[in-house]
């Protein structure tokens, strides 16, 4: 008997080491493909000139997109950081999904608004619009603003705004997020540049607003965050962002677009039944079956990002608000993988089915479970006395080390292409955090996952909620 | 004692790994390349950040200085009141030599700076920059980066000399519009628009790629600015070119130059088999006002694809003949796409001149939707 329990703990012990140390070449590989691409990046956009798309008639049109539920607090300041946008044809579209607050008053005095008969025609199911509103000014003349009823997601208010959207290509982002005033110019830029292959999504860098100062709306200072949750979100988006999915973008097998900043091709979001507003990881949903479409009509598709940060998000900073978010993710992916579980190695799919979702599926899924099974075998080790401490502390120093590694060459990437902050010691700030991300925010996302997963097998109710803003004001003098 | 024990740390690690089981081994490599690596990692962030602060503070005293001088020297010239030409103003490059070329950083800010002033500026100004380019012999460096093994200082050489409207060899340019490097290829295209003597739109004829959309803003671009080039008939694409990227931006361009000229070779290629080029051909019809292909364009209506009646749609609306008015009343109350009902209504209201009675007619008795989508393109306030 014990012989069999000895056998099955090392078979056990084995596959977790392999399965870790995959996990970690995977890591270095994409440090390698990341540092390539954002070097060429950063080549080609030294010769191509912003300023000659800015002012051509040749631009194709965007709309922009941004539902916002109950945002009364921000929403002037943001939509008037949407207005300054530099590009010669687009159109903004705010989705009002039945604010039960003062959002959609705010927004008909401010920007003098007057409601208009709009005619569209529903291609992808939404609740009703109520009204739309257009601006008398001027000034504020690509501005139109929806008033539709409450449909309990983000997915339903973005899918209202397609049916309305103008132009061939659709920025999804929240209204609540700072978007750098070239973000048209930069997104579109893939676009127009790829030679062969139709490019369906283009995403690029999210930042955290908390720490930066911004001025109407617009970015006058970037800041790591001050608070520690907030600064280790800053982290794990330079490193998801910069190191992952610029290694990815450069094998075409981005798996998520993030649903704070993405373009998209709304012929193919069109075609492919839009934003799934049951699904609780939209984005990452919308991606998988617009990727899904391309393969089973042989579309040569391609996903791009951009390693420059275009958009500035608040993240929370309670632990409460975090855990809401994190588990909202985790539940997304435990439904996406469940529905789309047919892609799973399957050779029809191309580099989705063989390299995005398994990678998903074992290193994004199931990480959280095999970590948390870990522990617990550990202890139940350490109870019957079968632990190797040497051994077991050099592992957990090898895990230490490589995690600080991978995150500190993604700052480094960051750093060397863009040198964001101002100051050294803001750098120095950020540079310190990865040291103690391992041991204090990496559980929690665990454990935050491991609910997620829980509520998804549960089914428990959840919608999408305030995420109680602070709001980027002027910075007091 | 605590010598005798540093010295043998080595060794009792030595033993541990060569004791160890192979993923005992495997991670204790793995913990000596974590640490290197971030320890390599930390240098390069201090080292870039430290590179960038000394080339900031170089530069932040350079720069103004250039800037001055180059206000003083060149842009307040002045001669350059008095209307000399460019090549009879002797320009004073004692203060520029004070500055600190002897470094190529800084020849290569003052190069930068000058290409950003004379972007700024038009015909004389710009040619006593070009002047002083060339007397400080920046124009040298330059050349030394055309002939470079590297693509990129071949394309920074080739957008300076573009934005410094330097002369240049057909030769030179000319082999490297087919370079297999796409930055490299678009670089040498434009520069060769630019600042070919002969004959500036040869590489239509020879380009087989697509010209892919960036492309052709760049061109666009360029053939739209710059000054005294010889504009061709572009019927000359849109008739033999084999290649349709060349042939639909020989088209924008035909609307922008307004080239009535064109318009027989543009109905011609109404016949095309390619319904995306076609499309484009009836977009630059209505753009140009073309009257006369009106009723052809009415006549193959019913026989093209979705994109291309709106286009001619958009096209009857642009034209505003008012001859087809009927045709656009009963596409707006028949047809069953949304898309087409709405262009048509745009082109009725476009048309309004002679189309009010049809209109108020319309809005009379057009049932729920036809009044919203009716209503819709009669507000000033909805653009699209």
């Amino acid at each position: 008997m014990t012989g069999i329990a000895e056998t099955l703990a090392r078979i056990y012990e084995g596959a977790i080491f392999v399965y870790g140390l995959v996990l970690l070449l995977t890591y270095a590989m994409l440090a390698i493909l990341s540092i390539i691409a954002v070097r060429q990046y950063v080549k080609r956009s030294s010769y191509h000139q912003l300023n000659l798309l800015a002012g051509s008639p040749l631009a194709p049109g965007i709309t922009v997109l941004a539902p916002a539920f109950n945002e009364g607090l921000t929403i002037i300041s943001n939509v008037r950081s949407l207005l300054t946008l530099n590009y010669p044809r687009y159109e903004i579209i705010i989705i009002n999904d039945g604010s039960t607050d003062n959002t959609m008053e705010q927004l008909v005095d401010e920007f003098k608004l007057v409601e208009v008969d709009f005619a569209f025609t529903v291609k992808i199911r939404s609740q009703p619009i109520r009204r739309v509103f257009k601006s008398t000014d001027p000034a504020y003349s690509s501005l139109l603003v929806i008033d539709k009823v409450n449909g309990k997601s983000k997915a339903d208010a973005v899918n209202a705004g397609i049916n309305i959207a103008t132009f061939d290509y659709f920025l999804c982002t929240d209204v609540d997020c700072i978007l750098h005033k070239d973000t048209l110019l930069e997104l579109i830029k893939p676009v127009m540049q790829e030679p062969k292959k139709r490019v369906i999504a283009i995403g690029a860098t999210l930042r955290i607003a908390n720490s930066c100062e911004f001025d109407e709306g617009v970015m006058t200072r970037m800041r790591p965050p001050r608070q520690l949750l907030p600064r280790f979100q800053e982290v794990e988006y330079i490193r998801a962002f910069v190191l992952g999915k610029m290694g990815w973008s450069y094998l075409n097998c981005v798996p998520n677009v993030s649903g704070g900043l993405g373009l998209f091709d709304k012929e193919i979001a069109i075609r492919c039944g839009g934003y799934d507003h049951s699904s609780f990881g939209e984005d990452m949903e919308l991606m998988t079956r617009m990727c899904r479409y391309a393969y089973d009509n042989r579309i040569d598709y391609a996903i791009r990002y951009i390693p420059k940060t275009l958009c500035w998000t608040e993240a929370p900073t309670s632990l409460k608000i975090f855990r809401r978010q994190r588990t909202r993710w985790a539940r997304g992916l435990a439904q996406l993988t469940f529905a789309h579980f047919g892609m799973f190695f399957n050779p029809r799919y191309g580099k989705m089915g063989l390299v995005i979702f398994p990678y998903n599926f074992f290193f994004e899924l199931l990480a959280p479970i095999i970590e948390f099974t870990g522990i617990i075998v550990y202890i139940v080790l350490s109870i019957m006395g079968y632990i190797n401490w040497p051994y077991a502390l050099l592992l957990l120093l090898f895990v230490y080390t490589y995690s600080v590694m991978i995150t500190t060459i993604a700052i480094l990437w960051d750093q060397i292409t863009f040198r964001y902050y101002k100051s050294w010691r803001e750098v120095l700030y950020l540079c310190m955090t990865p040291f103690m991300e391992f041991l204090l925010y990496h559980p929690l996302i665990v454990f935050f996952s491991l609910q997620g997963y829980y509520y998804f097998l549960t089914g428990k109710k959840s919608t999408w909620g305030n995420m109680q803003r602070q709001g980027f004001g002027k910075k007091k003098s | 004692m605590a010598l005798l024990q540093l010295s043998a740390f080595p060794s009792t690690i030595e033993s541990i790994f060569r004791n160890a089981p192979l993923a005992i081994q495997i991670a204790m490599v793995f913990i000596v390349v974590a640490i290197t690596g971030t320890a390599l990692a930390y240098y390069s962030i201090l080292r870039s950040r430290y590179r960038g602060y000394r080339r900031d503070k170089k530069l932040s005293v350079l720069l103004p200085e250039i800037d001055n001088l180059i206000i003083d020297e060149v842009l307040t010239n002045p001669d350059m009141q008095q209307d000399i030409p460019a090549d009879q103003v002797p320009l004073n490059l004692e203060p520029f030599q004070r500055l600190p070329l002897d470094r190529p950083w800084a020849r290569q800010a003052l190069t930068d700076r000058i290409i950003h002033f004379r972007r700024n500026v038009r015909g004389n100004m710009g040619n006593l920059l070009r002047n002083l380019y060339i007397q400080l012999e920046l124009d040298k460096d330059t050349m030394k980066k055309m002939k470079s093994r590297r693509w990129e200082k071949k394309v920074q050489a080739l957008v300076e000399l573009t934005s410094l409207n330097m002369s240049i060899a057909d030769v030179t340019i000319l082999p490297l519009t087919n370079s297999r490097n796409r930055e490299l290829r678009a670089a040498a295209r434009h520069a060769y628009i630019k600042l070919s003597k002969n004959e500036p739109f040869k590489f239509f004829d020879v380009v087989t790629d697509p010209l892919l959309m960036w492309d052709q803003v760049e061109l666009f671009r360029i053939i739209t600015t710059t000054e005294g080039i010889a504009i061709p008939n572009f019927a000359r694409w849109i008739t033999y070119s084999g290649n349709k990227s060349v042939v639909s931006f020989c088209l924008k361009l035909v609307v922008h130059y307004n080239q009535l000229a064109a318009v027989p070779a543009i109905i011609k290629l109404l016949d095309t088999r390619d319904h995306y080029l076609r499309a484009d051909a009836i977009n630059c019809l209505g753009k140009l006002k073309v009257a006369e292909a009106e009723d052809q364009l009415v006549r193959i209506y019913t026989s093209q694809p979705l994109h291309c009646q709106i286009e001619i749609l958009k096209a009857i609306g642009r034209i505003s003949s008012g001859r087809n008015i009927d045709f656009l009343k009963t596409e707006f109350l028949h047809s069953t796409d949304f898309d087409l009902r709405k262009s048509a209504a745009k082109s009725l209201v476009k048309n309004e001149w002679f189309a009010k009675q049809v209109i108020d007619e319309l809005l009379a008795t057009s049932s729920p939707e036809n009044l919203r989508i009716l209503k819709h393109c009669m507000n000033p306030l909805i653009k699209y």
